[in-house]
């Protein structure tokens, strides 16, 4: 998970210690930009398509994983 | 999508592109002009993703129309072709001068073509040129036509609403005219397709004969339905999904590999994709030409517009061979994989 880790510290603009699974994405600016970039990060890490709209109904970094381990399913 | 299911594949022989003019308004509107509206911090992040640094806008007056009429003659006279050898006019657009009639039966008037001309418009954006190459070049390959003038262009500029950050800024305006000739040996190959399933994820709901039920589309609630609303993210993925395999499906059907290439020319979408999509189909970055900072994204324009800009020396001197994708609005997407070059006209000018 770690690339992935670290491309969503850089998509969130936040360290990458700080990205957790519990790392909670109303403390940051999860918005249209930051959708699209986790998007083509997903892509580029694991090859999955992630859902713009289900993306922005996720709450934590674990809810993007889980969209990640059921695309990969 | 995979790529045997990614479309149809034409070939098409007999006809090549004899020359191209793009006109651009001369009014360029900078970053900066969004500053007061969206504050500085919001402009430059949208512009990291996006790329746009400048972009061409029509005033109140001029059309698309009216930039590719412009253009049109320029290309008539350095061509040295007699209008009355004009035997078919394809207006691409999706910002007519009217609802009805045509605008490419105007052009035709003013550009005194012919009443022995074929004229009509095709409503496609950022798919439409490949399509208005491959339905010219096959009025000349079925002996319906032996010149052909394909109009592509748009003023997105008059359909976005400049409160709305995601569409106000990506947009420019251009209007370009390619000549197409009847000429022996030339092949050229093609590759549409279609999915209307996500038809509403870049829409106009308003203005036309039905209204789009915006009422039960959350994410409309708060636009104004009369301007272009755009999900980027869906438009994004769309991309994602269906770009790659088209790229391998033209050059499988071509019979050629990637080093056969002199250029691939991409919708100039926006500059994040763009950079997605070389990385994701492993393809050399310095074939793949951009001019997106420059113009922004100018919907069907864009691949005739990279072509006589960024690629403008090379194909006065040069025959390239070319690989041209446009995709978006529709869903619809087409390609084309062609040998173009030696051009007696390529410019750009502006009105």
């Amino acid at each position: 998970m770690s690339e992935f880790y670290e491309g969503m510290a850089e998509v969130l603009e936040v360290e990458v210690e700080q990205i957790t699974p519990e790392f909670e994405l109303k403390n940051v600016d999860w918005n249209s930009l930051a959708i699209v970039s986790t998007i083509a990060l997903a892509d580029e890490c694991f090859g999955v398509i992630l859902n713009g709209r289900a993306l922005d109904l996720c709450k934590t970094i674990a809810d993007i994983e889980n969209l990640i381990a059921a695309k990969k399913a | 999508m995979t790529a045997s299911s990614i479309g149809k594949e034409v070939k098409v022989t007999g006809a090549s592109i004899a020359g191209i003019v793009s006109c651009v308004p001369s009014l360029q509107i900078e970053n900066d002009y969004f500053f007061d509206k969206f504050g500085e911090a919001v402009v430059n992040d949208a512009v990291k993703m996006i790329g746009v640094q400048k972009r061409r806008w029509v005033n109140e007056t001029t059309s698309t129309r009216d930039l590719c009429l412009h253009a049109a003659k320029r290309l008539l006279t350095d061509l040295e072709w007699l209008p009355d050898t004009v035997d078919a006019l394809i207006f691409v657009s999706q910002t007519p001068d009217y609802r009805l009639p045509a605008s490419a039966c105007v052009l035709q008037s003013e550009l005194g073509l012919p009443n022995g001309c074929i004229a009509f418009d095709i409503n496609l954006g950022c798919s439409g040129y490949p399509h208005a190459l491959w339905l010219g070049m096959t009025m000349i390959q079925s002996g319906a036509a032996k010149r052909v003038l394909l109009a592509v262009g748009d003023t997105i500029s008059k359909i976005t609403n400049p409160d709305d950050r995601a569409t106000a800024l990506l947009f420019g305006d251009a209007g370009t005219v390619t000549a197409l000739e009847a000429s022996e040996n030339d092949v050229s190959h093609f590759v549409m397709g279609s999915d209307g399933n996500g038809y509403n994820n870049l829409i106009i709901p308003k203005g036309a004969f039905k209204n789009y039920a915006v009422e039960s589309d959350a994410r409309m609630n708060d636009k104004n339905p009369s301007f272009l609303f755009m999900d980027g993210a869906e438009i994004f993925n769309f991309t994602l999904q269906s770009v790659p395999p088209l790229i391998t499906k033209t050059t499988e059907f071509s019979e050629k590999n990637t080093d056969d290439y002199d250029a691939f020319l991409f919708h100039q979408a926006n500059l994040f994709m763009i950079k997605h999509l070389i990385k994701k189909a492993k393809l050399p970055t310095e074939k793949v030409p951009i001019n997106i900072n420059e113009f922004g994204n100018t919907s069907s324009a864009s691949i005739p517009l990279l072509m006589t800009t960024t690629l403008r020396d090379q194909l006065k001197n040069n025959s390239l061979q070319l690989a041209l994708f446009g995709f978006g609005v529709g869903y619809s997407w087409a390609s084309a994989s062609i040998k173009v070059g030696n051009l007696k006209v390529i410019e750009t000018i502006e009105l």
